[in-house]
């Protein structure tokens, strides 16, 4: 008869078996196979006959179900897959029952061992972002953006020269990175003698400008900065000499 | 039972800027796993520091990892001699050429690791993570994919620079999971990004000015899920030839566990004048020379 070998880094820990009646898989203690870890969720996948196939579905949970290392909606199960919910494997068994047949060299590898990294499909990392997204609204994230280095960016910021010797009087922060000093590398050219080659360098990430230190320490607002600092509407910049407002439209 | 693969050390006087750098790159195979699928390479001549962790199983990992780090140097030192050597992907506006340059690399070392394991099918499943630094003076370029990282060390503290492409990472950014629970989660292993995986890749490009006295960490998984971010800290503050500082971070990686392979690139810009004129001046920009390899450290 066919049966599930519940596994825990390669230990088994319980033997399940399967009948004509589905399986609840999940971390509440109400499902079949109760697994109690923060990973699975409360009821996170059902297996089932299918006539003479044995399915597996998730139930839309939160980390996935997945089958020989592939994340799965729903997939008909065969003798030998690996499923893995959380960090537990459930084996599948069907070797004295001929109702599942076994398949013929379409035996996938052997689904990696746990601690191994795994990565997860295109498909699926948006399925499970989509699911997050709500989630993540709730806690007040950024949900929607993928991550820093989203292309969907503020508009950008400009900074307006309040006072000192500069190459222009104002300038339009489009770059990732924006160098003030006498540098040749400099954006934001200081044309004072003494000014050191990077007085100040800003820098823009998915949240904002940041501005960071140089040769020397920036004040912001006339506090000296400790390290990348960000920037708001209508900050003031000094670095030596001269003064620059920041101007950020979002 | 640790066992170094090998290290490498370089100590300079650094281009028109005279910045000098003293880096050193380390690999270890960790106490746990049975082969080292972790790559690093470090090319003084372009100033270009790569490491790689790579994923699959019976050893396909290494693979994909050499595969990435072969490919990025390649493309980017053909870039270095020749600027019309072709682009892959799309280049940024808002990015300098030498960023645009090395993410065009990764890209390609992508596309190679993918349509290496379509050819290969006992490769399928095959890839890896990348991260990797290109200097031009003292403007870093720095691009990743994956969870490897790199740290920056300014003025005493430390920055993480990258953000990790991990399942957990992406659920911390979105304020479901907290990093505490992100730290302690079974889940940390899974990738949302890597090399290899996917034909097309999106890369993380940042950039940066160096300046005196910075020290940039690019490291594998193995160091980052074994040692936190204020142990990491106080290593490359308390030891300060770059050596020393990589030999210290692979010993803690193993003394907490060495359950993956660690690995581990230390760059540091180093303070000390450079001269009577450049003391003098206060400014070190205006003496070209450089030095060889493994320059005395005492220097500091």
């Amino acid at each position: 008869m066919a049966r599930l070998l519940l596994k825990f880094e390669s230990e088994i820990l319980r033997e399940i078996p399967i009948g004509t009646r589905p399986l609840t898989i999940g971390r509440a203690p109400d499902n079949d196979v109760a697994i109690d870890n923060l990973a699975v969720s409360d009821h996170h996948a059902r297996l089932y006959a299918e006539g003479e196939r044995l399915v597996i579905e998730d139930l839309s949970s939160l980390n996935g179900t997945f089958v020989n290392d592939v994340r799965i909606e729903r997939i008909i199960l065969r003798d030998g897959d690996t499923i893995l919910i959380g960090k537990h494997q459930l084996q599948v068994d069907t070797a004295h029952d001929d109702a599942v047949p076994s398949p013929d060299g379409l035996r996938k590898a052997p689904a990696p061992k746990i601690n191994e990294t795994a990565v997860l499909e295109t498909e699926v990392q948006r399925e499970l972002l989509r699911q997050t997204a709500g989630a993540g609204a709730a806690a007040g994230a950024g949900a929607g953006k993928l991550s820093p280095g989203s292309p969907e960016r503020p508009r950008p910021a400009t900074l307006r020269v309040l006072r000192g010797r500069t190459d222009k009087r104002e300038y339009v922060l489009a770059g990732k990175l924006t160098v003030i000093g006498r540098s040749e590398m400099a954006s934001v050219r200081l044309l004072g003698w003494f000014a050191p080659p990077v007085a100040a360098q800003i820098n823009r990430r998915a949240d904002g400008y940041y501005l960071g230190l140089g040769d020397r320490v920036p004040k912001l607002n006339a506090q000296p900065i400790q390290g990348p600092t960000r920037l708001r509407d209508g900050d003031i910049i000094e670095l030596g000499r001269v003064r620059l407002h920041f101007a950020s439209p979002d | 039972m640790a066992q170094r693969q090998s290290a490498e050390a370089d100590s300079r006087l650094h281009g028109r800027f005279l910045l000098r750098i003293d880096a050193c790159a380390l690999t270890d195979l960790g106490r746990v796993r049975k082969n080292n699928e972790d790559v690093y390479r470090i090319e003084p001549e372009l100033d270009l520091y790569v490491l790689s962790d790579g994923m699959g199983g019976q050893a396909h990992g290494e693979v994909a990892s050499n595969m990435a780090v072969e490919t990025v140097i390649a493309h980017c030192r053909e870039a270095d001699g020749d600027s019309a050597t072709t682009w892959f992907g799309e280049g940024r506006a808002d990015l300098c050429e030498r960023s645009n340059r090395l993410a065009s690399a990764v890209r390609l070392a992508n596309r190679k690791i993918f349509e290496s394991a379509l050819q290969h099918p006992e490769l399928e499943g095959m890839g890896a993570t990348i991260v990797a630094a290109w200097l031009d003076d003292r403007r870093l370029s720095l691009v990743h994919v994956g969870d490897s990282r790199a740290y920056l060390l300014r003025a005493g503290s430390l920055e993480q620079l990258t953000a990790d492409h991990s399942l957990v990472a992406e659920h911390v950014r979105r304020g479901v999971m907290t990093p505490r629970e992100a730290e302690a989660s079974q889940l940390q292993n899974i990738l949302v990004r890597a090399l290899g995986t996917q034909e097309h890749v999106e890369v993380d490009v940042d950039e940066q000015i160096l300046l005196e006295g910075d020290t940039l960490l690019l490291c594998s998984d193995g160091l980052t899920h074994m040692v936190t971010d204020p142990e990491i800290a106080s290593t490359l503050i308390t030891f300060e030839p770059a050596q020393a500082a990589a030999e210290r971070l692979v010993e803690l990686a193993n003394e907490c566990g060495g359950q993956d392979n660690v690995t581990v690139i230390v760059m540091r810009t180093l303070t000390e004048p450079t001269g009577l004129v450049a003391r003098l001046r206060g400014r070190p920009e205006t003496r070209r020379k450089r030095v060889g390899k493994k320059a005395p450290s005492g220097a500091h």
